[in-house]
């Protein structure tokens, strides 16, 4: 990466306030999914545009350079390094998903059978919504994360 | 939309409406002629602003909720496209 490819000030600082900000957006549509607008698919999307902007502004070895500390692969590499990562979480994810409609037919109900419980005695929240549709998100997140990034690192470093 | 907002504002919201409608057209008309590349994508910019306005507005005329949340993906993801244009013009490729 050379000295003057380096982006503005400007960009740098705006990523570092930005992301965060797209990060908990996508988590509150994670949570809200489950009976408002919202759920696993645009919550993913939106964490992967997060890791687009720091992809776009700080280039494709600040991730595993600076945040996970380590020394990042070659190129062109897919069997290891962080591309190989992204695929474990969509296979995990994927995993998820699937295991919560079995998890339904171990019950005795059809596949994907979903059900909800309200906590009640709550000291701030009062009333807590569980929802085992949260699962089946939670597994539908990791597999856009997992299915973008894979693309989005492979196409970057051609 | 509740009873006891005033009427001035039912107007001003419709004609922010009708308004951002046609800036969005005008911009449409900049995205098909227009000379060169840059002049297409801050058309298209515009184009997306206006979206997030309009979805806005609509949100504040009928008072359903879920169209602030529209609102506020597409304003997340027309930041990163234009971040994104802006350095492929620049730059040439967007990521190294």
């Amino acid at each position: 990466m050379s000295l003057d490819r380096q982006p503005t000030v400007i960009a740098r600082t705006v990523t570092r306030l930005v992301v965060p900000l797209i990060l908990v957006t996508a988590l509150a549509l994670l949570f809200q999914g489950h009976n408002l607008p919202g759920g696993g698919f645009i919550a993913g999307v939106l964490t992967v545009t997060a890791f687009a902007l720091v992809y776009v502004i700080f280039g494709l070895d600040y991730l595993e350079a600076e945040l996970l500390d380590r020394n990042p692969g070659t190129r062109y590499e897919t069997e290891s390094g962080i591309i190989r990562e992204y695929g474990t979480v969509f296979a995990v994810g994927l995993a998820v998903a699937v295991g919560s409609g079995i998890a339904a037919i171990a019950l005795g109900y059809p596949f994907l059978t979903q059900a909800v419980a309200f906590v009640e005695p709550l000291p701030i929240y009062h009333e807590l919504e569980v929802a085992s549709a949260l699962v089946f998100d939670l597994g539908v997140y990791a597999v856009v994360v997992g299915a973008l990034l894979t693309i989005l690192a492979e196409v970057g470093s051609e | 939309m509740a009873s006891e907002v005033p009427a001035f504002l039912e107007t001003a919201v419709l004609g922010g409406l009708v308004l951002a409608s046609v800036v969005t057209l005008l911009a449409g008309y900049r995205v098909i002629r227009g000379p060169t590349v840059p002049d297409r994508v801050v058309g298209l910019e515009t184009i997306g602003t206006n979206v997030v306005a309009i979805a806005a507005l609509f949100a504040l005329q009928t008072g359903e909720g879920l169209f602030v949340t529209v609102s506020l993906v597409l304003a997340i993801i027309g930041f990163i496209s234009t971040i994104a244009v802006a350095r492929f013009i620049t730059e040439g490729d967007i990521i190294e």
